[in-house]
């Protein structure tokens, strides 16, 4: 090397500003591809019905972070038409055969990307080949349709309770005024009876008066209570 | 009055007739020159492409390097006290490759090959032809359009394509590190985020400016640089030389960014 520097050091500088830049951009479009130059990259195949979201350079995340991506989109037409992505993911990650993988969107306009998500409970580890299953798609349009859906429902439940409200105002209103009718007349009739009450209320009273003094006496000469009614009844025959 | 402009308009539009006209025959010459390639060794033109290629390229590359790292730099400076703080980490990548690997690098590359190679190459030819050297070659049988123009073009090509992916590479470095005053990315992200924005369209654009840019810059000074016919002349056509090729480059410029991005 030193001594081609020393023999023309022009042609090895020019060589070199050759070589320099074709190595970055080599590198570069390794890169793009989804290539990794330390070769630590597994080729890993996901199952999916419906490619209308994904493309190739589809971002793969797993909790967030950046794993890999698609790099490959191929139809297989039996037994239905499905499609296997190619995604390129870091060997240094740890995935399991039977993790998961959804679709999603960052957020309301962003990108789709698949997150990865191991299982809870771990199987073997994840190789070069496998096929992910167990796809679980969650289209942005196709649960804007849900909410639209849920909110017509929503809607058209509003307007039935609104129209029954309507219908059954005048119901109310009649029942309401009876109530008030009834209230009055009830009303009334204590007013009415007040009087009576108070003379009932007042019976009441000399009658447990008479029924205290009886208890009195029969506790101080049972005998002669209960007697009492005997002798009267035999003077009264005698009188008889 | 009316008359006076009419000639002058029509004076001025022969006199570019006529300048296109002998510019078209240059070019015709240089490609009928072709036709006598095969018996040229290409050993002949290798010292000129090489000492071409040294001055061009190797010898620019602190100046574009500078100019890069400057460039990418101010581009960051200016988003980030443009955009909001809050998500453009996100952007720097796509901003970078729009304005520096789409149209900065190319442009200003050429535009440092210009100012430095350029000029030299035109005011060379123009003391070549003054002292006589150029039509020595030629009484001795030496073709001058593919002795003078053609090791100048692979040379001026080889250059621009190898300064313009050193132009983005540090300027995407100067912005990165700029970046790092304001907001947190990691290079890995950063460099994720510039490959995801970059598109082999990109790379396809970039390389045509740069052959579009090598084949018209020492075209266009070698062409000027044999107009002299006199020592007195050599500083009007390397003006020339130099402010033709700057709005040629343009012109260029804008046209490969409107056929691959319009």
């Amino acid at each position: 090397m030193k001594r081609l520097r020393d023999r023309n050091p022009n042609e090895f500088r020019v060589g070199l500003f050759i070589l320099v830049p074709i190595t970055i951009l080599l590198m570069f479009i390794l890169l793009k591809l989804g290539y990794s130059l330390s070769g630590s990259t597994i080729d890993v195949y996901l199952k999916i019905d419906n490619i209308s979201s994904i493309k190739k350079g589809t971002s793969i995340k797993l909790k967030g972070y950046d794993v890999g991506k698609v790099v490959d989109l191929t139809p297989v037409y039996r037994p239905a038409l499905h499609f296997l992505a190619k995604m390129r993911i870091q060997k240094d990650i740890e995935l399991h055969e039977d993790c998961s993988a959804i679709i999603l969107n960052q957020n309301i306009i962003g990108d789709t990307v698949i997150e990865l998500r191991n299982p809870y409970r771990r199987g073997k580890p994840l190789l070069e080949g496998d096929v992910i299953e167990g796809l679980e798609y969650v289209n942005l349009e196709e649960l804007l349709k849900e909410v639209n859906k849920l909110l017509t429902s929503v809607t058209s439940t509003v307007d039935v309770l609104k129209q029954i409200s309507l219908e059954s105002r005048s119901n109310i209103r009649d029942m309401l005024a009876n109530l008030s009718n009834s209230v009055g007349a009830v009303n009334n009739i204590l007013q009415k009876s007040q009087g009576d009450i108070l003379t009932t209320l007042s019976t009441f009273r000399d009658t447990s008066k008479v029924l205290n003094e009886i208890s009195k006496e029969l506790k101080k000469n049972p005998m002669k209570f209960i007697l009492k009614g005997k002798k009267e009844e035999t003077q009264e025959g005698k009188t008889k | 009055m009316i008359v006076k402009l009419i000639s002058f308009f029509g004076s001025r539009t022969c006199s570019y007739g006529a300048a296109i006209a002998d510019f078209s025959s240059f070019i015709m010459s240089i490609v009928n020159s072709f036709k006598y390639l095969k018996k040229v060794r290409f050993r002949t033109y290798y010292e000129v492409i090489i000492n071409q290629t040294i001055f061009t390229g190797v010898n620019a590359l602190i100046i574009v390097a500078s100019i890069a790292l400057l460039a990418g730099g101010t581009v960051i400076i200016q988003a980030l006290t443009s955009l909001p703080k809050f998500g453009v980490e996100g952007f720097l990548g796509n901003l970078l490759v729009i304005i520096i690997a789409r149209e900065l690098g190319p442009l200003l590359t050429a535009l440092i090959v210009i100012s430095r190679s350029g000029s030299a190459i035109a005011t060379e030819i123009s003391v070549q032809k003054w002292s006589k050297e150029i039509l020595s070659m030629e009484l001795i049988g030496i073709d001058t359009r593919l002795f003078i123009v053609l090791p100048r073009v692979i040379a001026s090509v080889i250059s621009i394509c190898g300064l313009i992916i050193i132009f983005d590479i540090v300027a995407f470095l100067g912005g990165y590190l700029i970046s790092q005053t304001v907001v947190y990315i990691s290079l890995d992200q950063f460099g994720q985020t510039l490959i995801n924005a970059f598109t082999f369209k990109d790379i396809g654009a970039a390389f045509l400016k740069g052959t579009l840019f090598g084949i018209t810059i020492p075209v266009i000074c070698c062409y000027y640089g044999l107009k002299p016919v006199s020592k007195f002349e050599i500083p009007i056509y390397v003006s020339k030389a130099v402010m033709r090729t700057l709005f040629v480059t343009i012109i260029l410029n804008i046209m490969v960014s409107i056929m691959f991005y319009v």
